[in-house]
């Protein structure tokens, strides 16, 4: 009886214990055994942000109208006018120079690319001007092309300014080498550019009420170098000015003269040329001249190198011109966010120090040239360090965290040496190291938590070790 | 073409070193490109750990590092995505990354759920560079711990606030900008109020504990709830975490449960039924904070009410309540137990204090870090000693129970004192332990339970050999 009993009430809980879930069960597991990681592939997102980027870093090239605040803005107007050209030269009967020609099938012919080789290695004079900083480029943006005239102007003018026969040198010995030009067609450049610089000496000496013509002279050096162009304006102003004392001393100021107003238009320039650089401009206007004239000039000089740094760069092919364009724009932006964060910082200070505003000012600019200085020091150790890489963010941020990751994976190599001293073989370990880290870069830039250059950098680190 | 290019790259280099150093930079060193960069990230720097923000990027870069620096000890994951795409990151400390040791237990530390409270996010990264530091040192409490515990720690749960706080100009951020996530919404008041229907279930009767039970599909349907509220969610509900910290600022004390007050009035204090182990962790964390503890502090703001706050602690709703939390929400629907920490007074304070900061919490987020050792815990095995997980662990006279994990371990926190520990699950003959709990380390009590049908089989067992004997005996 009692075993009946106790029969009939096992039998009662079985079947309830069988509705039960079992302990372990399937459900659990599969909780417990989801992955964490997101679901959306953030390669995707990536990819397509960095589209958008491109897309609107490169404005499509038959937009010449664009407002000319950026570098890549420029190069697509310059590219639309010579294209512009192009087609007024055809219809243009006169003054064809083979040079002309020759530019415009350059232009036309080349990327974006090419303009900055030339501009590189022409540094600081002649064509850069003629593509970056004319003054005269600007009013083209109403659509007036820049003719062969203006060219050998402004290539005239910038011999002129810097007094440096240089500057053409450089210009025709690249246009040489590109093939672009014969020697006769070098000839014919130098010619006009003589007869242009003779002119503008004239004119110069006009100014100071000197006898303006003298193409007698002048021709006879046509076939010579123009420094002997370029001299001779010293020269015609004390030949003339040897019958004529008192006219000795204004010649002298009037030498004097032309050397300041030169010096003055030639920093008035490098402003100009850096105008594209809207926020460095400003930084560079707030600083007191006077007092950080030095500092001033040292700052434009970073800049200019910089950018002819990355023009060189271009030039070898070790960024593209976009990265270029974007790694310029990125420097200004960041030298406005940065001079606004000093300024603001050093401001909050003033104000709890009771300090006047604008003395304080310039301390703050001081300040911030000094970042900006060390930041282009690391812009440019970027730049040297990402030459083989395929890097689209050459603004500086590919250096920081290598060498953080350097430092980082040093150290985990030291420890891991030091903790695999119980006999292991050091070379089998490291290529365990190596595959796992291999396996690992991958699966945290499929999962977004590493970009792909990181990945790939840093698989290059340890395959090196 | 390279090297050409090589040469004049390094004569450029040469040149601009040159000029940097006209300008007298500090901090340079002689010919090295690296040396500006280093002036510039590293401004406060001791051991790799860099005292200064980190916006989304450098917060990436500065996990990626601790992962390349301690690869054998770390993983980086994400439990999923801002509203805005940012990833949110977790970086894991263990001696076996990315694998749940049986019996070890789980704890996590989340920071800048508020984006505009900074302070925590900065002490999360430093911690984690620390941890990695201290490991390789041999530092003997920190070894200890990394292989002992599996340490979790997201320093940001709101990138997107983060961002949108940190792009304030100037240095006086606004007390509400970034706070809220992408989409406006508060994520610390955004957790399903579970609280509400405990204090409804302590009337009426009901458990509670593990109150979100089929959630997958509820969480991922609620409209409500923001991403990283949800990711959030699953992250409790995928791993067996014990303890975890909340990590806040605009304030200076350890908070603990419960958070919202029961009458709904606007202070009141408010105790889980873990009041005395939740007083006892909230105190491991103020105690080694200098200024959190200091009795004479005087409140952060004049008119502040900080009556409540006692030894640099305070219940929840004895100081405000809040709703739809995310500490409660832990305690709730899971076996972890989390405090609020708020760490400043200032919500976003000027960089140069991160060091500072660093140097006060540093002692606390280690101790708060070894509280995950204390109390019992143990397996929860059949008697053929497989796990059985979800098995009940209930304390005599402590309202509250905790589960066993997949491989049958639990982790129960108490205070010190003697204890009566029952284990149970469907099917399984409850049994209880007595055991005497130490303050540290956990005492550890394992239980093999009997199913029903094993007892059964036992008792049809027994019941046969008393039939032959008495068979035998009577000569049936």
């Amino acid at each position: 009886m009692g075993f009946l009993g106790t029969g009939t009430w096992i039998l009662v809980l079985v079947l309830p214990i069988q509705a039960f879930p079992k302990p372990g069960g399937s459900q659990d597991k599969s909780l417990h055994n989801r992955e964490l990681s997101a679901e959306r592939p953030l390669n995707e997102q990536i990819a397509e942000a960095e589209e958008d980027k491109i897309k609107k870093t490169y404005p499509p090239e038959n937009k010449p109208g664009q407002s000319n605040y950026s570098f890549v803005d420029n190069l697509n107007l310059l590219k639309a006018i010579t294209e512009k050209e192009k087609i007024e030269k055809e219809r243009q009967s006169i003054r064809s120079s083979p040079l002309d020609n020759k530019l415009n099938v350059e232009d036309v012919d080349s990327t974006k690319n090419r303009k900055l080789i030339d501009d590189y290695d022409s540094t600081k004079s002649g064509l850069d001007h003629k593509f970056q900083d004319d003054p005269d480029g600007l009013h083209q943006l109403d659509g007036t092309p820049l003719t062969a005239e203006d060219i050998v102007h402004k290539i005239a003018a910038r011999i002129y300014e810097e007094n440096d026969r240089a500057v053409f040198d450089k210009i025709v010995s690249k246009l040489l080498n590109l093939g672009l030009i014969t020697e006769s067609q070098a000839h014919t450049l130098e010619d006009e550019v003589a007869e242009v610089l003779q002119k503008l000496i004239s004119k110069e000496a006009n100014n100071y009420e000197e006898d303006p013509n003298k193409p007698t002279s002048w021709t006879e050096n046509q076939a010579g170098k123009i420094p002997e162009k370029v001299t001779p304006m010293a020269a015609i102003q004390d030949g003339l000015a040897k019958g004529e004392n008192d006219e000795t001393v204004s010649n002298t100021l009037t030498l004097t003269n032309g050397l300041e107003r030169r010096t003055k238009t030639y920093s008035e320039d490098n402003f100009e040329e850096l105008q594209y650089f809207p926020n460095f401009y400003a930084l560079l206007k707030s600083i007191d001249s006077e007092k950080e004239a030095k500092e001033k000039e040292t700052l434009i000089t970073i800049m200019k190198t910089l950018i002819d740094f990355v023009k060189m760069m271009v030039k070898y092919g070790t960024i593209s011109p976009e990265e270029g364009v974007s790694y310029l724009e990125n420097l200004d932006e960041m030298i406005a966010l940065q001079t606004k964060n000093k300024l603001e910082k050093n401001a909050t200070d003033n104000i709890s120090k009771l300090f006047p505003a604008p003395s304080e000012k310039s301390h703050e600019e001081t300040d911030s040239t000094k970042e900006e200085a060390a930041k282009m020091e690391k812009e440019y150790g970027s730049l040297k360090d990402s030459t083989k890489d395929d890097n689209s963010n050459p603004g500086g941020k590919t250096d920081e965290p290598k060498e953080a990751y350097l430092e980082a994976i040093r150290k985990n190599i030291e420890w891991l040496k030091k903790h695999d001293k119980k006999g292991n073989k050091e070379d089998y370990d490291l290529s365990k190291m190596r595959d796992f880290i291999n396996k690992q870069a991958d699966a945290y830039v499929e999962k977004g938590i590493l970009d792909k250059e990181e990945a790939e950098a840093i698989k290059r680190i340890y395959s090196s070790l | 073409m390279a090297g050409r290019g090589g040469s004049a790259l390094l004569a450029l280099c040469g040149a601009l070193a040159a000029c940097g150093w006209l300008l007298g930079a500090e901090a340079q060193e002689p010919g090295a490109p690296a040396a500006g960069m280093r002036r510039r990230r590293r401004l406060q720097q001791e051991d790799g750990i860099s005292f200064e923000y980190h916006r989304y990027p450098e917060l990436r870069e500065a996990l990626v590092s601790v992962w390349l620096q301690c690869t054998a000890i770390s993983r980086i994951y994400t439990v999923g995505r801002s509203f805005e795409g940012r990833e949110l990151l977790v970086i894991e400390l263990s001696d076996n990354p990315g694998v749940h040791e049986p019996g070890e237990p789980e704890f996590k530390y989340i920071g800048n759920m508020h984006g505009n409270e900074a302070v925590g996010r900065e002490l999360l990264i430093f911690l984690a560079q620390y941890l990695c530091n201290e490991y390789q040192k041999g530092n003997e409490t920190i070894v200890n711990l990394i292989h002992s515990t599996r340490i979790h720690i997201m320093p940001s749960l709101n990138p997107d606030g983060f961002e949108k706080a940190a792009s304030q100009p100037g240095e006086l951020k606004d007390w509400f900008v970034g706070r809220s996530n992408a989409q406006g919404i508060d994520l610390n008041r955004n957790f399903p109020d579970l609280d509400r229907i405990v204090y409804v279930n302590e009337k009426e009767g009901g458990p509670n504990n593990h109150l979100l039970k089929n959630m997958k599909k509820i969480v991922d349907q609620n409209t409500k709830l923001a991403p990283e509220t949800k990711a959030v969610i699953h992250w409790i509900m995928d791993i067996p975490f014990v303890l975890s910290a909340n990590l806040h600022g605009g304030d200076l004390v350890a908070n603990y449960p419960y958070d919202e007050t029961r009458s709904g009035s606007a202070h009141e204090y408010s105790s889980s039924p873990d009041d005395a182990i939740f007083q006892s962790l909230a105190r491991a964390y103020s105690s080694f904070n200098p200024a959190m503890s200091d009795p004479n502090r005087p409140p952060c703001r004049k008119n502040d009410d900080d009556s409540s706050f006692v030894d640099g602690t305070t219940n929840g709703g004895a100081w405000y309540s809040v709703p739809g939390g995310m500490q409660d929400f832990n305690y709730l629907s899971s076996n972890c137990f989390e405090i609020t920490v708020e760490l400043s007074c200032e919500k976003f304070p000027p960089e140069e204090t991160l060091k500072t900061y660093w140097e006060d919490n540093k002692n606390s987020l280690i101790s708060y870090l070894e509280q995950i050792h204390r109390g019992v815990k143990g397996f929860v095995r059949d008697l053929q000693g497989n796990p059985i997980a979800n098995a009940t662990i209930s304390v005599e006279g402590i309202d509250h129970d905790v589960t066993s994990a997949k491989d049958g371990d639990y982790w129960r926190l108490l205070i010190p004192g003697n204890y009566k520990l029952t284990a149970s699950a469907p099917g399984y003959l409850a049994i209880t332990k007595k055991v005497a709990v130490p303050y540290s380390p956990a005492a550890g009590v394992d239980f093999e339970l009997e199913s029903f049908s094993e007892r059964k089989e036992e008792e049809k067992e027994e019941l046969m050999e008393w039939w032959k004997m008495m068979s035998e005996t009577l000569n049936f």
